[in-house]
Protein backbone atom coordinates (compact mmCIF):
# COMPACT_ATOMS: atom_id res chain seq x y z
CA UNK A 1 0.00 0.00 0.00
CA UNK A 2 3.09 2.32 0.24
CA UNK A 3 4.09 2.01 -2.91
CA UNK A 4 0.39 2.35 -4.13
CA UNK A 5 0.21 6.32 -2.35
CA UNK A 6 3.46 6.87 -3.81
CA UNK A 7 1.81 6.82 -7.02
CA UNK A 8 2.27 10.63 -7.56
CA UNK A 9 0.10 12.04 -10.33
CA UNK A 10 1.66 13.72 -13.22
CA UNK A 11 0.36 17.72 -12.97
CA UNK A 12 2.34 18.67 -16.29
CA UNK A 13 0.35 15.91 -18.40
CA UNK A 14 -3.08 16.57 -16.77
CA UNK A 15 -2.54 19.95 -17.11
CA UNK A 16 -1.46 20.21 -20.76
CA UNK A 17 -2.08 17.09 -22.67
CA UNK A 18 -5.64 16.02 -21.30
CA UNK A 19 -9.14 17.48 -22.23
CA UNK A 20 -10.45 17.29 -18.35
CA UNK A 21 -11.85 20.11 -17.12
CA UNK A 22 -9.88 22.30 -14.40
CA UNK A 23 -12.66 21.09 -12.06
CA UNK A 24 -12.37 17.74 -13.38
CA UNK A 25 -8.73 17.52 -12.73
CA UNK A 26 -8.81 18.72 -9.21
CA UNK A 27 -11.66 16.27 -8.39
CA UNK A 28 -9.28 12.96 -9.74
CA UNK A 29 -6.72 13.99 -7.63
CA UNK A 30 -8.67 13.09 -4.50
CA UNK A 31 -9.68 9.45 -6.16
CA UNK A 32 -7.22 6.47 -7.03
CA UNK A 33 -4.91 6.75 -9.73
CA UNK A 34 -7.78 4.17 -12.09
CA UNK A 35 -10.52 6.88 -12.00
CA UNK A 36 -7.81 9.62 -13.39
CA UNK A 37 -7.28 7.42 -16.48
CA UNK A 38 -10.37 5.96 -17.38
CA UNK A 39 -11.52 9.72 -18.00
CA UNK A 40 -8.43 10.28 -19.89
CA UNK A 41 -9.52 6.92 -21.94
CA UNK A 42 -12.61 8.42 -22.60
CA UNK A 43 -12.65 12.06 -23.91
CA UNK A 44 -15.06 11.75 -26.02
CA UNK A 45 -17.83 11.61 -23.41
CA UNK A 46 -15.63 13.99 -21.01
CA UNK A 47 -16.30 16.99 -23.05
CA UNK A 48 -19.95 16.03 -23.34
CA UNK A 49 -20.24 16.10 -19.64
CA UNK A 50 -18.17 18.89 -19.12
CA UNK A 51 -20.68 21.48 -20.86
CA UNK A 52 -23.64 19.88 -19.26
CA UNK A 53 -21.83 20.22 -15.54
CA UNK A 54 -21.61 23.94 -16.86
CA UNK A 55 -25.13 24.24 -18.06
CA UNK A 56 -26.36 23.21 -14.25
CA UNK A 57 -23.90 25.74 -11.96
CA UNK A 58 -25.85 27.87 -10.22
CA UNK A 59 -26.53 30.99 -11.51
CA UNK A 60 -24.67 32.82 -8.97
CA UNK A 61 -21.62 31.18 -9.56
CA UNK A 62 -22.17 32.02 -13.30
CA UNK A 63 -22.36 35.31 -12.82
CA UNK A 64 -19.04 36.02 -11.01
CA UNK A 65 -17.31 32.96 -12.27
CA UNK A 66 -14.04 35.36 -12.77
CA UNK A 67 -13.39 35.83 -9.23
CA UNK A 68 -10.41 36.02 -6.99
CA UNK A 69 -11.66 34.46 -3.71
CA UNK A 70 -12.28 30.77 -4.01
CA UNK A 71 -16.18 30.30 -2.99
CA UNK A 72 -15.03 26.58 -1.26
CA UNK A 73 -12.10 28.44 0.94
CA UNK A 74 -15.39 29.42 3.39
CA UNK A 75 -16.96 26.19 2.33
CA UNK A 76 -18.47 24.70 6.19
CA UNK A 77 -16.35 21.77 5.38
CA UNK A 78 -13.59 23.42 4.71
CA UNK A 79 -13.45 25.89 7.68
CA UNK A 80 -15.39 23.27 9.92
CA UNK A 81 -11.95 21.13 9.94
CA UNK A 82 -10.55 23.96 12.10
CA UNK A 83 -13.10 23.39 15.21
CA UNK A 84 -11.22 20.14 15.51
CA UNK A 85 -8.36 20.15 18.02
CA UNK A 86 -5.54 17.77 16.92
CA UNK A 87 -6.26 19.58 13.30
CA UNK A 88 -5.38 22.65 14.97
CA UNK A 89 -1.86 21.43 16.13
CA UNK A 90 -1.39 19.46 13.42
CA UNK A 91 -0.61 22.70 12.06
CA UNK A 92 1.96 23.76 14.66
CA UNK A 93 5.30 22.77 12.86
CA UNK A 94 4.94 25.20 10.25
CA UNK A 95 5.36 28.50 12.61
CA UNK A 96 8.59 29.26 14.07
CA UNK A 97 7.54 28.18 17.82
CA UNK A 98 6.72 24.76 16.45
CA UNK A 99 10.32 23.95 15.98
CA UNK A 100 11.46 23.04 18.80
CA UNK A 101 7.83 22.50 20.96
CA UNK A 102 7.37 19.76 18.19
CA UNK A 103 9.07 17.07 20.78
CA UNK A 104 7.64 17.79 23.98
CA UNK A 105 3.60 17.60 22.27
CA UNK A 106 4.62 14.59 20.51
CA UNK A 107 4.73 13.05 23.97
CA UNK A 108 1.55 14.48 25.54
CA UNK B 1 -2.39 44.28 -38.28
CA UNK B 2 -3.08 40.65 -39.56
CA UNK B 3 -1.80 38.60 -36.77
CA UNK B 4 -2.96 35.44 -35.10
CA UNK B 5 -6.06 35.43 -33.09
CA UNK B 6 -6.73 33.12 -30.14
CA UNK B 7 -10.09 31.85 -29.54
CA UNK B 8 -12.27 30.95 -26.44
CA UNK B 9 -15.56 30.22 -25.77
CA UNK B 10 -17.79 31.19 -22.48
CA UNK B 11 -17.23 34.10 -19.98
CA UNK B 12 -15.06 32.69 -17.56
CA UNK B 13 -11.39 32.97 -17.18
CA UNK B 14 -12.47 36.61 -19.12
CA UNK B 15 -9.80 39.20 -16.95
CA UNK B 16 -6.61 36.93 -17.08
CA UNK B 17 -6.93 36.01 -21.26
CA UNK B 18 -7.63 39.53 -21.94
CA UNK B 19 -4.36 40.41 -19.81
CA UNK B 20 -2.40 37.70 -21.65
CA UNK B 21 -3.51 39.05 -25.01
CA UNK B 22 -2.42 42.94 -24.36
CA UNK B 23 1.20 41.65 -22.79
CA UNK B 24 1.70 39.32 -26.04
CA UNK B 25 0.50 41.19 -28.34
CA UNK B 26 -2.14 38.63 -30.17
CA UNK B 27 -5.54 39.48 -30.63
CA UNK B 28 -8.42 37.73 -28.97
CA UNK B 29 -11.53 36.59 -29.74
CA UNK B 30 -14.36 35.16 -26.69
CA UNK B 31 -18.01 34.23 -28.33
CA UNK B 32 -20.42 32.20 -26.50
CA UNK B 33 -20.64 34.62 -23.50
CA UNK B 34 -23.46 33.59 -21.65
CA UNK B 35 -25.29 32.28 -24.94
CA UNK B 36 -27.42 29.87 -23.21
CA UNK B 37 -28.39 32.04 -20.46
CA UNK B 38 -31.73 34.03 -19.68
CA UNK B 39 -30.18 37.16 -19.99
CA UNK B 40 -27.18 36.65 -22.57
CA UNK B 41 -24.01 38.52 -23.13
CA UNK B 42 -21.38 40.71 -21.11
CA UNK B 43 -22.51 42.17 -17.52
CA UNK B 44 -22.01 45.74 -17.06
CA UNK B 45 -18.97 45.07 -14.63
CA UNK B 46 -17.18 43.20 -17.93
CA UNK B 47 -17.95 45.73 -20.49
CA UNK B 48 -16.73 48.50 -17.77
CA UNK B 49 -13.24 46.29 -17.47
CA UNK B 50 -12.96 46.64 -21.34
CA UNK B 51 -13.59 50.04 -21.15
CA UNK B 52 -10.79 50.38 -18.76
CA UNK B 53 -8.31 48.57 -20.85
CA UNK B 54 -9.29 50.92 -23.70
CA UNK B 55 -7.96 53.47 -21.20
CA UNK B 56 -5.01 52.04 -20.04
CA UNK B 57 -4.14 51.69 -23.63
CA UNK B 58 -3.51 53.25 -26.71
CA UNK B 59 -4.54 51.95 -30.05
CA UNK B 60 -6.63 48.50 -28.69
CA UNK B 61 -9.65 47.80 -31.08
CA UNK B 62 -12.60 46.40 -29.10
CA UNK B 63 -15.23 45.26 -31.29
CA UNK B 64 -18.54 43.94 -29.33
CA UNK B 65 -21.36 41.93 -30.91
CA UNK B 66 -24.71 43.35 -31.31
CA UNK B 67 -26.15 40.82 -28.82
CA UNK B 68 -23.23 41.24 -26.47
CA UNK B 69 -22.41 37.38 -26.64
CA UNK B 70 -19.54 38.05 -28.72
CA UNK B 71 -15.95 40.07 -27.94
CA UNK B 72 -13.09 40.47 -30.46
CA UNK B 73 -9.72 42.87 -29.00
CA UNK B 74 -7.05 43.65 -30.62
CA UNK B 75 -4.25 45.08 -28.21
CA UNK B 76 -2.47 48.20 -28.49
CA UNK B 77 0.44 49.25 -26.47
CA UNK B 78 0.01 49.80 -22.96
CA UNK B 79 0.46 53.68 -22.64
CA UNK B 80 -0.56 53.98 -19.35
CA UNK B 81 0.09 57.96 -17.17
CA UNK B 82 -2.80 59.49 -15.13
CA UNK B 83 -6.25 57.92 -15.33
CA UNK B 84 -10.04 57.58 -13.45
CA UNK B 85 -12.33 55.02 -13.73
CA UNK B 86 -15.86 54.49 -12.00
CA UNK B 87 -16.51 51.12 -11.17
CA UNK B 88 -20.02 49.69 -11.33
CA UNK B 89 -21.36 48.32 -8.00
CA UNK B 90 -21.86 45.13 -9.06
CA UNK B 91 -18.16 44.59 -8.57
CA UNK B 92 -15.64 45.82 -6.33
CA UNK B 93 -12.54 47.59 -7.48
CA UNK B 94 -10.18 44.65 -6.93
CA UNK B 95 -11.84 42.62 -9.82
CA UNK B 96 -10.64 46.16 -12.11
CA UNK B 97 -7.24 46.35 -9.89
CA UNK B 98 -6.24 42.57 -10.53
CA UNK B 99 -5.75 42.92 -14.51
CA UNK B 100 -4.34 46.53 -14.58
CA UNK B 101 -1.43 45.29 -11.86
CA UNK B 102 -0.84 42.64 -14.65
CA UNK B 103 -0.41 45.08 -16.65
CA UNK B 104 1.02 48.14 -15.22
CA UNK B 105 4.88 47.43 -15.00
CA UNK B 106 5.25 46.99 -18.80
CA UNK B 107 3.53 50.42 -20.06
CA UNK B 108 4.79 53.14 -21.61
CA UNK B 109 4.84 55.82 -18.47
CA UNK B 110 4.27 54.83 -15.21
CA UNK B 111 0.31 54.31 -14.27
CA UNK B 112 -1.55 56.62 -11.59
CA UNK B 113 -4.72 54.97 -12.03
CA UNK B 114 -7.55 56.23 -9.76
CA UNK B 115 -10.51 53.86 -9.40
CA UNK B 116 -13.86 54.56 -7.28
CA UNK B 117 -16.83 52.24 -6.37
CA UNK B 118 -16.60 49.83 -3.67
CA UNK B 119 -13.61 48.39 -2.05
CA UNK B 120 -14.42 45.34 -0.76
CA UNK B 121 -16.89 42.67 -1.74
CA UNK B 122 -16.82 38.72 -1.18
CA UNK B 123 -15.58 37.94 -5.15
CA UNK B 124 -12.16 39.70 -5.49
CA UNK B 125 -9.35 40.62 -3.53
CA UNK B 126 -10.54 43.86 -1.52
CA UNK B 127 -8.03 46.83 -1.49
CA UNK B 128 -6.31 46.54 2.08
CA UNK B 129 -5.39 42.89 0.58
CA UNK B 130 -3.85 44.14 -2.18
CA UNK B 131 -2.15 46.59 -0.81
CA UNK B 132 -0.42 44.53 1.88
CA UNK B 133 -0.22 41.10 -0.07
CA UNK B 134 -0.27 41.45 -3.50
CA UNK B 135 2.10 44.06 -4.01
CA UNK B 136 4.98 42.83 -2.24
CA UNK B 137 4.84 40.09 -4.49
CA UNK B 138 5.44 42.14 -7.36
CA UNK B 139 8.52 43.24 -5.77
CA UNK B 140 9.69 39.55 -5.79
CA UNK B 141 10.71 40.02 -9.26
CA UNK B 142 12.37 43.48 -8.83
CA UNK B 143 9.25 45.86 -9.25
CA UNK B 144 9.43 47.82 -6.33
CA UNK B 145 10.48 51.68 -6.17
CA UNK B 146 7.33 53.95 -6.44
CA UNK B 147 4.69 50.95 -6.21
CA UNK B 148 2.18 51.67 -3.85
CA UNK B 149 -1.78 51.83 -3.33
CA UNK B 150 -3.55 54.36 -1.15
CA UNK B 151 -6.92 53.76 -0.32
CA UNK B 152 -8.32 57.06 -0.05
CA UNK B 153 -12.58 55.92 1.05
CA UNK B 154 -13.15 52.66 2.19
CA UNK B 155 -16.67 50.98 1.04
CA UNK B 156 -18.47 48.09 1.36
CA UNK B 157 -20.61 45.93 -1.14
CA UNK B 158 -24.37 45.98 -1.01
CA UNK B 159 -23.69 49.69 -0.79
CA UNK B 160 -23.81 52.73 -2.92
CA UNK B 161 -19.88 53.19 -3.68
CA UNK B 162 -18.07 56.08 -2.68
CA UNK B 163 -14.84 54.15 -2.01
CA UNK B 164 -11.93 55.73 -3.52
CA UNK B 165 -8.12 54.23 -4.46
CA UNK B 166 -5.19 55.63 -6.04
CA UNK B 167 -2.70 53.05 -7.34
CA UNK B 168 0.84 53.73 -8.58
CA UNK B 169 2.89 51.66 -10.62
CA UNK B 170 6.43 51.57 -12.04
CA UNK B 171 7.71 50.88 -15.13
CA UNK B 172 10.36 47.94 -15.56
CA UNK B 173 12.64 46.90 -18.56
CA UNK B 174 12.13 43.56 -17.48
CA UNK B 175 11.22 41.12 -15.04
CA UNK B 176 13.63 39.80 -12.47
CA UNK B 177 13.80 35.66 -12.83
CA UNK B 178 12.07 34.20 -9.37
CA UNK B 179 13.63 31.78 -7.47
CA UNK B 180 11.16 30.90 -4.58
CA UNK B 181 11.52 27.62 -3.13
CA UNK B 182 11.79 27.98 1.04
CA UNK B 183 8.52 28.26 2.63
CA UNK B 184 9.98 29.01 5.56
CA UNK B 185 8.18 29.35 9.03
CA UNK B 186 5.18 31.08 10.17
CA UNK B 187 7.15 34.01 12.05
CA UNK B 188 3.99 36.86 12.57
CA UNK B 189 0.54 37.65 12.04
CA UNK B 190 -1.22 40.69 11.27
CA UNK B 191 -4.57 41.79 10.75
CA UNK B 192 -6.85 44.72 10.56
CA UNK B 193 -10.33 45.06 12.03
CA UNK B 194 -12.33 47.26 9.84
CA UNK B 195 -15.58 48.53 11.13
CA UNK B 196 -17.32 50.84 8.88
CA UNK B 197 -20.49 53.19 10.33
CA UNK B 198 -20.98 50.44 12.99
CA UNK B 199 -20.53 49.91 16.52
CA UNK B 200 -16.94 50.72 17.06
CA UNK B 201 -17.05 47.54 19.69
CA UNK B 202 -17.51 45.37 16.90
CA UNK B 203 -14.03 45.68 15.64
CA UNK B 204 -12.60 44.64 19.44
CA UNK B 205 -15.08 41.74 19.34
CA UNK B 206 -13.60 40.34 15.68
CA UNK B 207 -10.36 40.25 17.11
CA UNK B 208 -10.97 38.55 20.37
CA UNK B 209 -12.72 35.94 18.44
CA UNK B 210 -9.70 35.55 16.48
CA UNK B 211 -7.17 35.77 19.02
CA UNK B 212 -9.08 33.09 20.45
CA UNK B 213 -7.68 30.31 17.87
CA UNK B 214 -4.19 32.06 16.27
CA UNK B 215 -2.79 32.91 20.37
CA UNK B 216 -1.88 29.09 20.80
CA UNK B 217 0.68 29.39 17.83
CA UNK B 218 3.13 32.54 17.90
CA UNK B 219 3.42 35.94 20.48
CA UNK B 220 3.87 37.97 17.70
CA UNK B 221 0.30 38.77 16.63
CA UNK B 222 -1.06 42.36 16.35
CA UNK B 223 -4.82 42.59 14.99
CA UNK B 224 -5.40 46.20 14.42
CA UNK B 225 -8.82 48.00 15.12
CA UNK B 226 -9.79 50.30 11.71
CA UNK B 227 -12.62 52.54 12.49
CA UNK B 228 -13.96 54.55 9.85
CA UNK B 229 -16.08 57.67 10.61
CA UNK B 230 -18.09 60.31 8.54
CA UNK B 231 -16.00 61.49 5.33
CA UNK B 232 -13.98 58.56 5.20
CA UNK B 233 -15.64 56.36 5.64
CA UNK B 234 -17.70 56.10 1.96
CA UNK B 235 -21.75 55.57 2.14
CA UNK B 236 -22.37 52.04 3.61
CA UNK B 237 -21.76 50.58 7.06
CA UNK B 238 -20.19 47.02 7.26
CA UNK B 239 -17.33 45.02 9.28
CA UNK B 240 -14.56 42.39 8.05
CA UNK B 241 -11.21 41.08 9.04
CA UNK B 242 -8.45 40.99 7.12
CA UNK B 243 -5.32 38.76 8.30
CA UNK B 244 -1.86 37.52 6.63
CA UNK B 245 0.77 35.46 8.08
CA UNK B 246 4.70 36.01 7.39
CA UNK B 247 7.32 33.10 7.60
CA UNK B 248 10.83 34.18 7.74
CA UNK B 249 11.42 33.88 4.13
CA UNK B 250 8.72 36.31 3.68
CA UNK B 251 5.76 34.16 2.19
CA UNK B 252 2.90 35.97 2.75
CA UNK B 253 -0.62 33.93 3.28
CA UNK B 254 -4.07 35.96 3.84
CA UNK B 255 -7.89 35.87 4.11
CA UNK B 256 -10.52 37.71 4.54
CA UNK B 257 -14.05 37.57 5.72
CA UNK B 258 -16.71 40.51 5.61
CA UNK B 259 -19.97 41.03 7.23
CA UNK B 260 -23.15 39.79 5.38
CA UNK B 261 -26.57 40.06 7.16
CA UNK B 262 -27.47 38.23 10.07
CA UNK B 263 -23.78 37.13 11.22
CA UNK B 264 -22.22 38.06 14.13
CA UNK B 265 -19.19 39.60 14.53
CA UNK B 266 -17.38 36.82 16.11
CA UNK B 267 -18.44 34.37 12.88
CA UNK B 268 -16.88 36.95 10.21
CA UNK B 269 -13.52 36.74 12.73
CA UNK B 270 -14.24 32.70 12.60
CA UNK B 271 -14.55 32.18 9.00
CA UNK B 272 -11.32 34.80 8.22
CA UNK B 273 -9.18 33.37 11.18
CA UNK B 274 -9.98 29.63 9.89
CA UNK B 275 -9.14 30.37 6.50
CA UNK B 276 -6.15 31.62 6.66
CA UNK B 277 -5.08 28.26 8.44
CA UNK B 278 -6.08 26.80 5.70
CA UNK B 279 -4.21 28.92 3.12
CA UNK B 280 -0.91 27.83 5.82
CA UNK B 281 -1.50 23.93 5.80
CA UNK B 282 -1.69 24.08 2.03
CA UNK B 283 2.23 25.06 2.01
CA UNK B 284 4.43 26.00 -0.45
CA UNK B 285 5.76 30.14 -0.72
CA UNK B 286 2.53 31.82 -2.53
CA UNK B 287 -0.95 31.60 -1.56
CA UNK B 288 -3.95 29.91 -3.85
CA UNK B 289 -4.85 33.79 -4.81
CA UNK B 290 -2.06 35.08 -6.31
CA UNK B 291 -0.94 31.60 -8.23
CA UNK B 292 -1.91 33.25 -11.47
CA UNK B 293 -0.09 36.35 -10.84
CA UNK B 294 3.64 34.78 -9.86
CA UNK B 295 3.17 32.41 -13.11
CA UNK B 296 2.71 35.26 -15.30
CA UNK B 297 5.24 37.20 -14.07
CA UNK B 298 7.38 34.02 -14.26
CA UNK B 299 6.17 33.61 -17.84
CA UNK B 300 7.93 37.44 -18.71
CA UNK B 301 10.71 36.47 -16.90
CA UNK B 302 14.18 36.81 -18.20
CA UNK B 303 15.63 33.84 -20.40
CA UNK B 304 16.62 31.80 -17.44
CA UNK B 305 14.65 29.13 -15.66
CA UNK B 306 12.73 30.45 -12.63
CA UNK B 307 11.50 28.47 -10.27
CA UNK B 308 8.58 28.96 -7.19
CA UNK B 309 6.98 26.57 -4.79
CA UNK B 310 3.12 26.19 -4.33
CA UNK B 311 0.34 24.73 -3.01
CA UNK B 312 -2.31 22.78 -5.80
CA UNK B 313 -3.42 24.83 -8.81
CA UNK B 314 -6.49 26.16 -8.20
CA UNK B 315 -9.04 25.85 -11.46
CA UNK B 316 -8.27 29.11 -12.35
CA UNK B 317 -5.02 28.67 -12.42
CA UNK B 318 -5.25 25.31 -14.16
CA UNK B 319 -6.60 27.09 -16.82
CA UNK B 320 -4.30 30.08 -16.61
CA UNK B 321 -1.72 27.50 -17.67
CA UNK B 322 -3.09 26.25 -20.36
CA UNK B 323 -4.04 29.99 -21.57
CA UNK B 324 -0.11 31.10 -21.00
CA UNK B 325 0.66 28.08 -23.58
CA UNK B 326 -1.52 29.61 -25.96
CA UNK B 327 -0.20 33.01 -26.27
CA UNK B 328 3.32 32.61 -24.92
CA UNK B 329 3.67 28.58 -26.27
CA UNK B 330 5.52 28.60 -22.66
CA UNK B 331 4.48 25.20 -20.89
CA UNK B 332 5.78 24.72 -16.36
CA UNK B 333 7.14 21.54 -15.56
CA UNK B 334 5.00 20.80 -12.62
CA UNK B 335 6.19 18.22 -10.19
CA UNK B 336 6.34 17.59 -6.26
CA UNK B 337 8.25 19.82 -4.33
CA UNK B 338 9.59 17.51 -1.88
CA UNK B 339 9.33 13.25 -3.57
CA UNK B 340 11.05 12.26 0.06
CA UNK B 341 8.07 13.56 2.17
CA UNK B 342 5.16 11.51 0.73
CA UNK B 343 2.24 13.37 2.68
CA UNK B 344 3.43 16.69 1.08
CA UNK B 345 1.38 18.11 -1.42
CA UNK B 346 2.98 21.69 -2.14
CA UNK B 347 4.46 21.41 -6.00
CA UNK B 348 7.22 23.22 -7.53
CA UNK B 349 6.48 25.34 -10.62
CA UNK B 350 9.32 26.02 -13.21
CA UNK B 351 9.62 27.19 -16.10
CA UNK B 352 12.02 28.97 -18.92
CA UNK B 353 11.17 33.02 -18.99
CA UNK B 354 10.34 34.28 -22.49
CA UNK B 355 12.63 37.44 -21.72
CA UNK B 356 9.43 39.85 -22.36
CA UNK B 357 10.82 43.43 -22.75
CA UNK B 358 9.04 46.07 -21.94
CA UNK B 359 8.89 47.74 -25.84
CA UNK B 360 6.53 50.54 -24.58
CA UNK B 361 8.44 52.11 -22.13
CA UNK B 362 9.33 55.73 -22.42
CA UNK B 363 13.49 56.01 -22.51
CA UNK B 364 12.89 59.52 -21.60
Amino acid sequence: TVKHRRTRRDWTKDIYSSDLTPEQILSSSSKPQQDGNEALDDDFFTVKQSSKIYANTDSDLLEFADRSKDPSAFSSAELSKWEDEEMLESIRGLFITGAFVDGELADE
Amino acid sequence: MAGPVVQYSGHKYLRHRLVLSILSGKAIKIDGIRSDDKNPGLRDFEVSLLRLLEKVTNGTVIEISVTGTAILLKPGIISGGPLVHDCPLSRSIGYFLEPIIMLAPFSKRPVQLTLRGITTDDHDLSADLIRTVTLPHLQLFGISDGLELRVHKETWSTSRGGGEIQFLCPIVKQVKTLNFVEPGKIKRIRGIAHAVRVNPQFSNRMIEASRSILNRYIPDIYLYSDVYKGEESGKSPGYALTILAESTTSVLFCSEAISKPGVAPEDIALQATRSLLSEISKGGCVDQKHQSLILLMMVLGSEDVGRCRMSQPTPGTIQFLRDIRDFFGTSFKIVPADPTEPNATDLLYSCYGTGHVNANRDLA
